[in-house]
């Protein structure tokens, strides 16, 4: 599938959030999954999308190497695209950069500072920021108005976060949104959760604030290459 | 006898700069008793450490060529490859990893795992070689063992644990416990030759034992004895310990950590007990080579002394005792005397003196055999070339070996000069492939590349030392490429008749460009139109083409040529009549096929204080510099970027002054990326100029 015509018939088109946040309205979007369901592949994809909009995206990975978070996009990328140009390839790493952080280290007054740097210096100044490995059960309501904030101060459209559920954790939101995000998933736009069942991956739309769904449709993973596609 | 291949070790010591290998290598030979008295790397002494026989690198207190040497540990004869740390020696590195069955990875107590670790690791694992870590320095004040341990982790994603636990650091270093023996141990004597094995301080019991049980469980997955010797409970015995680490060293999946402090004696002979007990041996390894009667299908070489001889020359030297070729042996036996076949050039080689050798010294041997790394005098051979027995037609695996990056002219002042700089140059070629030479026919300049501006540094300051060929040098220059975009066709015809025989040729077809590789040609003549004679000719004028691009005289790759018709004359065609017509058949395409100038980008890694990484990116940015990402470590940050080579020069004055000498980097090449297209102006319109004023 060649770049235009993936753009267009991405299964993300249907959460809408991007024509929401073209207008300057800032939104927060969340995929949830047990561990080692998929998460970071679910937001390379969302990343990548972006990226292929125009975009620059930040990939914040806490806990985890650059060469790894590369390596997620280089594979994602090549399944997604087939003959991909080098030009693409090349214009698609210029709209993206990895910020990795040790677990005990990331802070919200940190990745202020380091995003604040990145834009005085004119080296980087992202539309998108993905957050993965962050600590959900760690930070509250208020680290999380706190990022809301931030992202209207430095003209960030959304922030896409992954969060870790528990399976012993029986907690879920009146929407269905699992804990520990279940007190928070107010501040969320879209709220998406990896359902493994049986032999099929659903992605499950849990909350979507813009979405433009056709009655019936659901999001389901293709194990083999963790690529969302619709049912 | 045949020697028993369980007790050779051949190891590689490789780590960050000022790590201090050459100061553990030293100590390794003193407590082997090859050398009698210690001497410091930048020492008072005037004397410098054993493994940096070469003067300059006493000077500057690195390691640029990896010198060989041989020690005996108790029962275990250990080869080594000391290894240079800084990153453009790093074909010497990636020779040595080629040669050797298992490393030690040094770092620093205070700096940990830093840049060249990284590389030095990626260039392990691409040669699957299992390695412990020595955690060294640990009498510096900073000193943080199990911070580099997480680090080892973390950064080089190594199952790393620590195998000792440091008594005391910093100043207060004394001595390690040993996790396997439960047992402290000091290092007495003024050398600390004498070890003193004592039971576990009482503050560090409870400590040892968590850590001791950590270990155990990590290590149990390699082993179902010890699995079922921990479930059961009771005395495990340290042999099930000794056995499930090496196995997961062996396999990869698990890095023994040692602690020590070389400088202060403490700490290498259980290391050495740890190269004995959990690196590999030569058969515990499985190495390949190339039938080269068929069609070079590989072949594991079989360790066996009763076979033909197969050895790999991987390190030329020209010392004061001549030239020397190391040589590690594969199978067979080579015994003084010996007629061996060189692979590459099929000449016969008559093996005169046969040395094992300790760094500058050496040690008269009248045979070798599969699994020694000794020395040859006297065999005019290229580094990488393969020697066998009459009979047996191999190669060992070629080495990744890859292009200059950057070149500059050297001028010889006087015709003395002159003559010396031919023969070291001669002498550099053959040492290192990543150092290359020719002559600019244009400018009659002698122009060197090589991977980096200390690479050619060191090899000018060699020539003036070693060789007294004393040398002008010119301003680095970055080696572009030019390459095409499009497909063109050619249709030309040479055509000279200016009485007596003439000359006439005519190639038609088409440039395209070619994904791998630097140059192909295809021959798609039917019907003899061109006389099968002078295909070869037209191949020969499209290569010669090549060497030159219009743009801006830099070499064209990346070009599949394809003939398909033409014409010849059966009195004015010729080799060159055919040859000159390829190249005007080249020239009429090649602008036609939208030629592009490609550059040399390079991996850069900049590490240091947090404080600093704004500026250090807005350098980097400043420079046409990609920012890959960055890692935050708490105060230390490390930031990765693909910055084109043309940008680099002077970087470590930049760099030093904007983080007050704080922040260091690294670079290494990545890959050729096309210009943008106001430099490629830039360039082409410099190139211009350049041969307006010749």
């Amino acid at each position: 599938m060649g770049k235009e015509e993936l753009i267009a018939s991405n299964p993300l088109r249907m959460l809408g959030l991007d024509n929401k946040t073209e207008d300057g309205r800032q939104s927060l979007g969340l995929i949830m999954a047990r561990a080692g369901l998929g998460k970071t592949a679910i937001l390379v994809q969302i990343a990548l999308d972006s990226m292929l909009r125009g975009n620059r995206v930040l990939h914040v990975a806490i806990g985890e190497t650059i060469d790894k978070t590369r390596d997620r996009y280089d594979d994602i990328l090549a399944k997604m695209i087939e003959d991909l140009s080098e030009e693409t390839e090349s214009d698609l790493s210029r709209r993206r950069m990895i910020m990795t952080f040790k677990e005990n280290v990331f802070s919200r007054a940190m990745l202020e500072e380091r995003l604040k740097d990145l834009i005085e210096q004119d080296v980087f100044k992202p539309d998108c920021l993905i957050i993965d490995g962050y600590d959900f059960d760690g930070n509250g309501r208020q680290a999380m108005e706190d990022l809301k904030q931030l992202m209207a101060e430095l003209g960030i459209s959304v922030i896409w976060f992954s969060a870790v559920s528990h399976r012993n954790d029986p907690r879920v939101s009146a929407d269905g949104v699992p804990a520990p995000c279940h007190t928070i998933d107010d501040l969320f736009e879209v709220v998406l959760l990896i359902n493994p069942q049986d032999s099929v991956m659903k992605l499950d739309i849990l909350r979507c604030a813009y979405c433009e769904l056709e009655p019936g449709t659901t999001l389901l993973l293709d194990p083999s290459t963790m690529l969302i596609k619709k049912s | 006898m045949a020697k028993d291949l369980s007790k050779v070790r051949n190891i590689g010591i490789s780590a960050h700069i000022d790590s201090g290998k050459t100061t553990l290598t030293e100590r390794i030979l003193f407590y082997t008793d090859r050398i009698h008295a210690i001497h410091e790397v930048r020492g008072k002494d005037g004397v410098g450490a054993k493994m940096d026989s070469m003067e300059l690198e006493k000077e500057r207190g690195i390691t640029i060529q990896s010198a060989a040497t041989y020690a005996s540990w108790k029962d275990v004869e250990i080869n080594i490859i000391d290894t240079p740390g800084h990153v453009d020696f790093t074909i010497e590195v990636e020779r040595a990893l080629r040669v050797l069955d298992g490393a030690i990875l040094v770092l620093c107590s205070v700096g940990g795992v830093q840049s060249q670790s990284i590389t030095v690791s990626r260039q392990m694992a691409r040669y699957r070689v299992p390695r412990i870590a020595f955690v060294n320095k640990c009498d510096r004040t900073g000193a943080n063992p199990t911070r580099v341990t997480e680090q080892l982790r973390d950064k080089l994603e190594l199952n790393a644990h620590m195998m000792q636990l440091p008594i005391g650091l910093e100043g207060d270093f004394e001595g390690i416990v040993d996790l396997i023996t439960m047992k402290a141990i000091y290092f007495d004597g003024d050398s600390g030759e004498i070890l003193r094995e004592e039971e576990i301080p009482a503050d560090m019991a409870a400590e040892a034992e968590e850590k001791r049980e950590a270990l155990l469980e990590e290590i149990s997955m390699f082993s179902e004895e010890l699995m079922e010797s921990l479930l059961e409970g009771g005395d495990i015995d340290p042999q099930l310990i000794y056995d499930a680490v090496r196995r997961g060293t062996l396999a990869l999946e698990f890095t023994p950590v040692f602690v020590g402090s070389a400088y202060k004696n403490k700490g290498i002979q259980p290391l050495l007990d740890a190269v004995s007990s959990f690196l590999p041996c030569p058969t515990d390894v499985v190495n390949h080579a190339l039938d080269l009667d068929n069609n070079e299908k590989e072949f594991p070489v079989t360790n066996d002394p009763d076979d033909k001889l197969i050895m790999l020359a991987f390190k030329l030297e020209d010392g004061r005792y001549g030239q020397l070729t190391y040589v590690r042996t594969y199978q067979g036996v080579l015994k003084k005397g010996d007629t061996v076949f060189n692979s590459r050039t099929g000449k016969k080689v008559k093996i005169g003196r046969l040395v094992r050798m300790h760094a500058d010294e050496m040690e008269e041997i009248v045979s070798c055999g599969p699994g020694d790394i000794v020395a040859l005098f006297g065999v005019d051979c290229a580094s990488g070339d393969t020697f066998t027995a009459d009979g047996i037609s191999a190669s060992m695996s070629s080495m990744h070996i890859p292009d200059p990056v950057i070149s500059l002219a050297v001028i010889p002042v006087d015709n003395m000069a002159q003559n010396n700089m031919s023969k070291a140059l001669n002498r550099f070629t053959k040492e290192d492939p990543t150092f290359r030479t020719y002559v600019d026919h244009e400018t009659g300049e002698t122009i060197i590349s090589g991977m980096g501006e200390l690479h050619l540094d060191v090899y000018i300051e060699r020539m003036k030392r070693e060789y007294s060929a004393a040398v002008d040098v010119g301003a680095p220059q970055v080696a572009y490429r030019e390459t095409i975009t499009l497909q063109a066709p050619f249709d030309y015809i040479h055509k000279k008749q200016t009485g007596g025989s003439g000359q006439y040729g005519r190639v038609a077809g088409y440039l395209e460009p070619l994904d791998e590789g630097e140059y192909e040609f295809v021959d798609e003549i039917v019907g003899g139109v061109i006389p099968r004679e002078f295909i070869p000719s037209c191949d020969k004028g499209f290569q010669k083409s090549m060497a030159k691009g219009s743009l801006c005289g830099a070499a064209i790759t990346g070009i599949r040529a394809v003939i398909n018709d033409g014409n010849s004359h059966s009195v004015d065609s010729s080799d060159v009549a055919f040859q000159l017509a390829a190249q005007g058949a080249f020239k009429e395409a090649y602008m036609k096929a939208s030629p592009v100038i490609m550059e040399p980008i390079m991996k850069v890694a900049v590490e240091g204080p947090t404080e600093f990484q704004g500026a250090v990116m807005g350098s980097l940015n400043q420079r046409r510099g990609m920012i890959i990402g960055t890692l935050e470590e708490g105060n230390y940050t490390v930031v990765e970027a693909e910055v084109p080579l043309s940008e680099m020069f002077g970087y470590s004055t930049t760099l030093r002054s904007l983080t007050q000498g704080k922040a260091e980097f690294t670079m290494e090449f990545a890959t050729f990326k096309q210009v943008p297209k106001s430099v490629s102006e830039e360039l082409v319109k410099k190139y211009q100029e350049e041969r307006k004023n010749d």
